[in-house]
């Protein structure tokens, strides 16, 4: 659960950007690392191999400024999403305060999200967490790409988000829906610190 | 600050095993010592998962000797779970010195966690502090 510092009056949440291999849970990271202004981050950290895919995870530090006196911090990490690397995610997911999960929206890729989407769960099961109690926000990624080649968001939602929780479309390349996304997990993971009960109010599903 | 004097080490950082620190010493920007956890954290894992699957046991330590600093990685087992101390030295000290004093840190921090639930923090100002910093940060989306 989040870290909460009183001597220091700090707050540190680790969020996790999950997902099929190149659903695009890196350009996720790299789109907030150049937006956000350089006092507000540290430096992305991204254990890669040659060809850009990630080997262990990324990892961005925000900060995102005081709450009620508490200097609130976000860490972002991603996970590889190649199949493969299964032990790596688990050891990258735990302890995380919220999941993002990034689906690709690419019809032939529909499998592989459903297969990530219960890894994720098997994962935090594993690790005794119950998987409807940790934050989740999902993005369908890739949504800029023709319409033949994509599902649209509701059918990917009909499959997806059994849980019913907040979602957003994305084109991560060129940022559409990362902040969005980024904005909603960040209110669901704080709200439940704070133990309010109010509904987020940004999201673009739900 | 004790174990700090004692080991005359440059660096020590107490973190969680999800990366999370807890306390810290050496680094100037806070932000910074994040980066050197995660990535402690993520050696910490690593080493604990290889020692598992060689070995059966996970790998608690870690040194490796540079030209001119040395690192020292291990975990510190106390009532509220693992967790991880990172240290950076140089020739001030000695890998024998610094073992020697995360032993005797590591048993007064088992001593001193007797568990104390950590209740939520009260939160006062909440809806406002929480919208206006992510309106700074992420826009007015």
């Amino acid at each position: 659960m989040s870290l909460v510092n009183y001597a220091a009056r700090e707050i540190t949440c680790k969020i996790v950007y999950y997902g099929p291999g190149r659903s695009g849970k890196t350009s996720n990271l790299h789109y907030v690392y150049d937006q956000v202004p350089g006092d507000r981050r540290g430096s992305m950290v991204s254990l890669a191999t040659q060809t850009d895919r990630t080997l262990f995870f990324d990892f961005l530090p925000l900060d995102l400024g005081s709450i009620s006196g508490f200097t609130t911090r976000l860490q972002l990490y991603t996970v590889p999403g190649q199949v493969y690397y299964a032990t790596t995610r688990k050891l990258v997911l735990q302890g995380a305060d919220g999941v993002v999960f990034v689906a690709d929206s690419q019809r032939r890729q529909i499998e592989e999200n459903v297969e990530s989407m219960q890894d994720l769960h098997a994962n935090l099961a594993e690790q005794g967490v119950d998987a409807r109690n940790v934050p989740l926000v999902i993005q369908y990624n890739k949504q800029d790409l023709p319409r033949e080649l994509i599902m649209d968001v509701p059918q990917l939602d009909d499959i997806l988000n059994f849980r019913g929780v907040p979602f957003h479309a994305g084109d991560a390349l060129r940022g559409t829906g990362v902040f969005e996304t980024l904005r909603s997990i960040s209110e669901l993971v704080l709200r439940r610190l704070s133990g309010a009960t109010a509904a987020p109010s940004v999201a673009a599903g739900r | 600050m004790k174990f700090i004097d004692d080991s005359r080490v440059r660096i020590a950082v107490l973190l969680e095993s999800s990366g999370r620190v807890l306390a810290q010493h050496g680094f100037a920007r806070s932000i910074d010592v994040m980066s050197a956890c995660a990535l402690a954290a993520a050696i910490h894992a690593s080493a604990a998962e290889i020692g598992r699957q060689l070995d059966g046991t996970p790998f608690t330590t870690m040194h490796h000797p540079g030209h001119e600093r040395q690192i020292f990685l291990g975990e510190l087992s106390t009532g509220r779970g693992a967790h991880i101390l990172l240290t950076v030295f140089d020739d001030a000290t000695s890998i024998g010195l610094v073992r020697l004093y995360f032993a005797e840190l590591s048993r007064r921090l088992a001593r001193a966690a007797a568990a104390t639930p950590s209740a939520p923090p009260a939160f006062v100002d909440f809806e406002s502090d929480l919208n206006r910093n992510l309106a700074t940060l992420f826009g007015r989306i």
